[in-house]
C-alpha cells in the first residue's frame, strides 16, 4: 500500500499489515506519522513528544 | 454527582498520606468488590483489584497510587472542579482506573487488575516494588497526571547525594577557605560538570538537572561542618551510579558522600499494541492525543525496566498541581480519562502485547 506524507507529500510505503495508532517515519522529511484509519487508510502527523515537570 | 464521580470524591475526602493509607485503601477495596472486582490488600498494604478471569492468559496492569504528599486541602466541589490533597496526584487516576474497569468488559483472554499502590510518594515506593515481583503483566498503565489527551512516554531518574565535610575550627583571618566556601565549591563543580554534561542535549529530558535543596553549616566550638543536600533529575543515558562516581572526585578527599533516593530513568516505545490503543481510543473520544515526557519520577521508574512491557503513564489532571496547596481536577476531564480507558479495555489487542 502507499500513502502521502502529509507534510512534504512524499509517497510512503505502507506495510500489508500496518495497524491503526501505528507510526512511521517519513524517509524524505523526517516526519513521523500516525495511521489513524485503515479503512480507508489515512495519517495524519503523529503527537509530538511535549516535556513537562512533576509526576 | 454520578458513581463514577462519588468514587473520586469519597476517596479525596479519605487522607491518605504515605504509610497512613489503611482507611482509603479499605474503601477502594470495598469499592472494587461491590463492582464486580475480585479485590483484596496485598501483604504490602496495597489495595488490588481483578477484573476478568483470574486465569486469563493476558494482563492489563493499572497500577496508580493510593497515597498523597501531607498537607490538608478542604474538599469541595466547585463549578465542576474538585479540590482536595491528592485530587491530580493521583486519585483522579487511580479512580480513573477503577471506574474504567468496573464499566467495561475486559477483551476476550484479558484480564485487568488495578492496584492502588502505597508510598510512591515516599523514597521507599513500597507498594509497587511488591506488585512488581507478584505479576508479569503484558501492558501497564501508571496512574498519574497526563492530561486526558496526552500520553507519558518516560520519566526522568533521580539521585539524592549527601555531602558533608568537617573541618578544624581556624581563626577568619586565615587565607584558607571555611568548609562552607569548600561545599560551595563542591556545588559550583556540580554546576560546571552539568553544564558539560548537557552540551548538545537537544531537549530538557536528555539533560542532567542538579539542584542544591539544602547547605548548612554547624560548629561545636573545636570543629565547623558544612552538609550540603543536593537533587539531581537524570536523563536515560545516565544511571545514579554514574553520576556518584563522577562527582565524587569533586570533592574534598575528607568529605563523606551519601547516595540515596535512587531511581533510573525510563523512557517506553511508542510503537506498541499499548500507545497505538491509547492513541485510537484518544481519537474516538474527540481528543488530539500528545505525548508528554516528565522531568519527575514515578512509579513507572520502578516497574519499567524489570517487566519490559508496553508501558505508559496516563490519566486526568495538571501535574504542575502535584504537590502545590491548589491541587484540584477539573470532573469533566476525570470522565473523560474513564472514557478513554474504558475504549482501550473494551478493545484490547488479540494476542497480547504485539
Amino acid at each position: 500500500m502507499q500513502a502521502e506524507c502529509v507534510e512534504c507529500g512524499a509517497v510512503i510505503e505502507v506495510p500489508e499489515d500496518v495497524m491503526q495508532g501505528e507510526i512511521l517515519p517519513c524517509a524524505d522529511c523526517g516526519v513521523e506519522l500516525e495511521v489513524i484509519a485503515l479503512e480507508p487508510l489515512a495519517l495524519d502527523l503523529a503527537p509530538l513528544e511535549m516535556e513537562d515537570w512533576g509526576e | 454527582m454520578t458513581p463514577d464521580r462519588g468514587l473520586l470524591v469519597d476517596l479525596v475526602r479519605c487522607p491518605s498520606p504515605s504509610g497512613e493509607e489503611g482507611p482509603a485503601v479499605a474503601y477502594l477495596v470495598d469499592w472494587m468488590r461491590e463492582h464486580g472486582f475480585a479485590a483484596h490488600v496485598d501483604e504490602a498494604g496495597n489495595a488490588v483489584g481483578v477484573r476478568g478471569p483470574a486465569d486469563a492468559p493476558h494482563t492489563l496492569m493499572l497500577l496508580g497510587h493510593i497515597d498523597t504528599v501531607p498537607g490538608v486541602i478542604p474538599v469541595r466541589v466547585a463549578d465542576g472542579v474538585l479540590y482536595g490533597r491528592g485530587s491530580v496526584d493521583a486519585k483522579g487516576s487511580l479512580c480513573a482506573f477503577a471506574a474504567a474497569a468496573a464499566g467495561a468488559s475486559p477483551s476476550d483472554g484479558w484480564r485487568v487488575i488495578v492496584a492502588g499502590a502505597v508510598e510512591e510518594e515516599a523514597p521507599t515506593s513500597k507498594g509497587a516494588h511488591a506488585i512488581r515481583e507478584r505479576y508479569r503483566p503484558d501492558l501497564c498503565i501508571i496512574g498519574e497526571p497526563s492530561g486526558a489527551d496526552r500520553i507519558t512516554l518516560g520519566y526522568k531518574g533521580h539521585l539524592l547525594l549527601d555531602y558533608t565535610l568537617t573541618r578544624p575550627l581556624a581563626h577568619t583571618s586565615r587565607p584558607e577557605p571555611s568548609v562552607a566556601a569548600r561545599g560551595a565549591a563542591f556545588w559550583s563543580a556540580i554546576l560546571d560538570w552539568a553544564a558539560a554534561q548537557n552540551a548538545g542535549a537537544g531537549r530538557s529530558f536528555d539533560e542532567v538537572a542538579p539542584h542544591l535543596r539544602a547547605i548548612n553549616t554547624d560548629s561545636d566550638g573545636l570543629r565547623e561542618t558544612v552538609r550540603l543536600t543536593v537533587g539531581f533529575r537524570l536523563p536515560p543515558r545516565l544511571a545514579p551510579e554514574d553520576v556518584v562516581a563522577a562527582v565524587t572526585p569533586l570533592a574534598e578527599p575528607d568529605a563523606t558522600l551519601h547516595a540515596y533516593s535512587t531511581a533510573r530513568a525510563y523512557l517506553g516505545e511508542k510503537n506498541n499494541a499499548l500507545v497505538r490503543g491509547m492513541l485510537a481510543a484518544i481519537r474516538a473520544g474527540g481528543g488530539r492525543p500528545g505525548f508528554v515526557l516528565k522531568g519527575g519520577t514515578s512509579d513507572m521508574n520502578v516497574v519499567g525496566a524489570a517487566w519490559g512491557c508496553p508501558i505508559v503513564a496516563y490519566g486526568p489532571g495538571d501535574s504542575a498541581l502535584d504537590h502545590t496547596p491548589d491541587e484540584h481536577l477539573p470532573l469533566d476531564e476525570y470522565d473523560a480519562a474513564i472514557r478513554t480507558l474504558r475504549h482501550l479495555i473494551a478493545h484490547l489487542p488479540d494476542r497480547g502485547a504485539g
